[in-house]
């Protein structure tokens, strides 16, 4: 297998000339993996496109993409490429796989329509390509079946059937938990280790290390430093990739106050407190027997794989679903609307209509709040007026997190859930919310129950954590 | 709204429903500002000049009767549209206001007005036209009643179809969990993303409405002459066709640019 590639001054332009990719030159080969480290908005996923061939109508692209030696031809002829030459591993492979097959089928139709093998030689491959990644036992699964893991392995089958040398993967972790995001990173290590050229764009630190190779870091559509990624994560020249690094949650000063098996009741009276709750969907039980009291002025973080059910423990603390068993109860003479949640994907949690400005100005008229209440939580949360006349979509992530905690601060809380706030934001915006969090939950005197999958961020923001295991709360030891 | 700014949203329209617009405000014109302008008495007849060819005293003729066809033609439009428009808007507000209700509150209610609806479309919407015009033949305000009726149905799926995915997304939960209540959810965070959706549905019925109009005048079981009615005037200028085929297919011609004009201007997707 070949597979050497070489950018030529790249640049992609938006419709009126602002320039979002700018002269990159860059190169790739077999072996070494090539990591584009960036926030959202850096560009990257746009390099890939550009290689791809699949940028949107509206950008226009200059510059050269070379394969072995030959510049890849444009347009539609490009397409002839994909599956042959190029192969991209998608973003959360869940949603690209074809909903309507079942998992042996989709491997086995890129040996026989890609590869223009028979069908009982094609069958033969796609059940070996399943037995390589360990996932047999799904051949006749359809996509929905699968877990997010297994999703993943099947769409790297697909990818080993095509033999493509230049594989691209675009945010290959999005979307798993910690534990996942390893197994798929290294996966991904291993197809540069079979002789692949692997180009991989992500926002995540721990995947670049994993990966290795050789990294480039975007700002702004330009490469800020690049060299090899062992010496380039430890040792930075620049001031932003000293910041990336530092958001790490794993390098944040720490705050583990509590001992090393969380105690099961806060210090001080609890404000929401369960007991014996238990919750079925239908014939599953997501949690058994848990008992949960959150106090004021501490976190108490609910660690645990997507999926076990760490949010429907929440909902069930603020009243948004009904317990099957046990009961939920509250500290006495509290408004209902104290008792507050923070969402995992902050433009989901806004009218899509709606400015923020009006938003607010709504939420003072329905509790007779002084807009200079307003203004004082807009100073402490450093969102400058100018944003206010935005809508959702104009908004990043970040700041609208930080809009929903203004909403929810100024209806002066007593509880907060935090459903995975940060995990959908880039590392230095996620540090910044959730040490933002963590000072308001001491300067309101408020409780936060925070769930995460990130081990790290809840060791560095809780004074209790617990895990949940097989529907049921249990206390987690201090670990790293 | 400053000129500019409505000058650039109209602007901002496609071509298709710019042309829609631009021919349902010239048909609205006809028929509003019409009546007033022309003169002529709809329903004065004149003998002498029956099946008279467009010209100087009929502009655009006169029928069997020797009436003014312009005269009748404008009644007649504004006639269609204040009866469209007065059944899609009573169709619109029991369907949107019965999805609502449904989407909201789930449960029984939800699986009877369910089972209601589609217990009405399962029935021939003529059927239930008839059957309220049997009351009092030939009068505007019943016939409006039956075909808005059978017309809910539409406004009353679409909402409630609509409203129940809304409701479970997030905002939704976060507005209810802010402490707004049920007419501010629904006013402020639901029916403003409904409204696109509303809109192209109303533009589709009155389109709709008007041709059901027309059809039953024109087999005589809707509104009776001497009342100036596009169907009508159509039936009864039938049996003219090969002396004056002009006036006999003018109120189709009508019809059909009405229609038309709605369907352009609800159908034309934004970009």
């Amino acid at each position: 297998m070949s597979g050497h590639v070489r950018l030529r001054d790249l640049t992609v332009q938006a419709a009126d000339g602002t320039p979002l990719v700018a002269g990159l030159s860059l190169a790739a080969g077999p072996g070494t993996p090539l990591v584009l480290l960036g926030e959202t908005g850096s560009g990257k996923s746009l390099v890939l496109q550009a290689i791809m061939g699949a940028l949107p109508p509206h950008l226009r692209r200059t510059g050269e993409v070379v394969l072995d030696g030959q510049p890849l031809p444009e347009g539609r002829a490009r397409r002839g490429l994909w599956g042959r030459r190029i192969a991209l591993l998608p973003q959360e492979p869940w949603l690209a796989l074809d909903p309507t097959m079942r998992a042996l089928a989709q491997v086995a139709e890129v040996y026989r329509l890609v590869r223009g093998m028979p069908a009982p030689r094609s069958r033969a491959e796609a059940e070996q390509r399943l037995r390589d990644l360990g996932i047999e036992e799904a051949a006749r699964l359809y996509p929905f079946q699968l877990s997010g893991g297994m999703a993943q392995r099947l769409a790297l089958a697909v990818l080993r059937a095509t033999d493509a040398p230049l594989l691209l993967a675009d945010e290959p972790t999005k979307g798993l938990d910690a534990a996942r995001r390893d197994e798929a990173a290294l996966r991904l290590r291993d197809e540069a280790g079979r002789g692949r050229t692997v180009i991989a764009v992500t926002h995540d630190i721990g995947v670049a290390r994993i990966l290795g190779g050789h990294l480039a870091v975007m700002l702004e559509g330009r490469i800020l430093e690049q060299g090899p990624s062992e010496r380039l994560l430890r040792d930075p020249a620049q001031d932003y990739t000293r910041r990336l690094i530092a958001a790490e949650p794993s390098q944040w000063p720490t705050q583990w106050r509590a001992p090393s098996i969380a105690p099961p009741r806060p210090a001080g009276e609890a404000v929401v407190e369960g007991r014996r709750l238990g919750k079925r969907f239908q014939d599953r039980a997501v949690l058994r027997e848990v008992d949960i009291a959150v106090g004021r002025g501490e976190v108490v973080a609910v660690l645990g794989p997507s999926g076990c059910g760490k949010t429907t423990l929440g909902d069930l603390l603020l009243g948004l679903l009904p317990p099957s068993q046990g009961e939920v109860r509250r500290a006495a003479g509290l408004a209902p609307w104290r008792f507050q949640k923070l969402y995992q994907d902050p433009p989901s949690a806004f009218a899509p209509h709606q400015s923020m400005r009006d938003a607010l100005r709504h939420l003072g008229r329905r509790h007779g709040l002084a807009p200079t209440l307003f203004e004082g939580l807009r100073d402490r949360l450093r969102l400058p007026p100018a944003l206010l006349d935005r809508r959702p979509a104009e908004l990043s992530g970040g700041e609208l997190q930080r809009f929903a905690l203004l909403r929810a601060l100024a209806l002066d809380p007593v509880f907060l859930f935090a459903d995975e706030p940060t995990s959908r934001l880039d590392p230095i915006t996620q540090q910044e919310v959730a040490l933002l969090l963590r000072g308001l939950v001491s300067e309101r005197n408020l409780g936060l129950l925070l769930v995460t999958h990130d081990a790290m961020l809840a060791q560095r923001m809780a004074d209790r954590v617990f895990t949940i295991e097989a529907a049921r709360l249990l206390p987690a030891g201090r670990a790293g | 709204m400053s000129g500019l700014a409505f000058g650039r949203r109209v602007a901002a329209l496609p071509c298709a429903r710019l042309a829609g617009a631009g021919l349902l405000l010239l048909l609205l014109g006809f028929g509003l500002v019409g009546p007033w302008l022309i003169e002529a008495d709809p329903a004065r007849q004149d003998l002498m000049a029956s099946l008279a060819p467009p010209g100087a005293r009929f502009l655009l003729g006169a029928d069997h009767l020797g009436r003014s066809m312009l005269a009748r033609l404008a009644h007649a439009v504004r006639l269609s549209f204040l009866l469209s428009g007065l059944t899609v808007a009573a169709a619109g507000l029991l369907g949107t206001a019965l999805g609502l209700l449904a989407a909201w509150e789930g449960g029984w209610l939800d699986r009877g007005l369910s089972l209601l609806s589609d217990t009405v479309l399962a029935l021939p919407g003529l059927l239930l036209v008839l059957l309220v015009i049997a009351f009092a033949p030939g009068q505007i305000l019943p016939l409006a009643g039956g075909i808005a009726l059978a017309l809910w149905v539409e406004f009353f799926r679409v909402t409630r179809a609509q409203a129940r995915s809304l409701l479970a997304r997030p905002h939704v939960e976060a507005a209810r969990l802010l402490g707004f209540g049920r007419a501010y959810i629904l006013g402020h965070l639901i029916l403003p993303e409904l409204a696109p959706i509303l809109f192209t549905l109303a533009g589709f019925g009155i389109g709709g409405v008007i041709l059901t109009v027309a059809t039953l005048s024109f087999i005589s079981i809707g509104l009776k002459p001497p009342t100036a009615e596009l169907g009508g005037m159509t039936s009864e200028m039938l049996p003219y066709l090969a002396e004056a085929p002009f006036q006999a297919l003018l109120p189709s011609l009508f019809v059909a640019l009405a229609v038309l004009a709605c369907h352009l201007l609800a159908g034309g997707r934004p970009r």
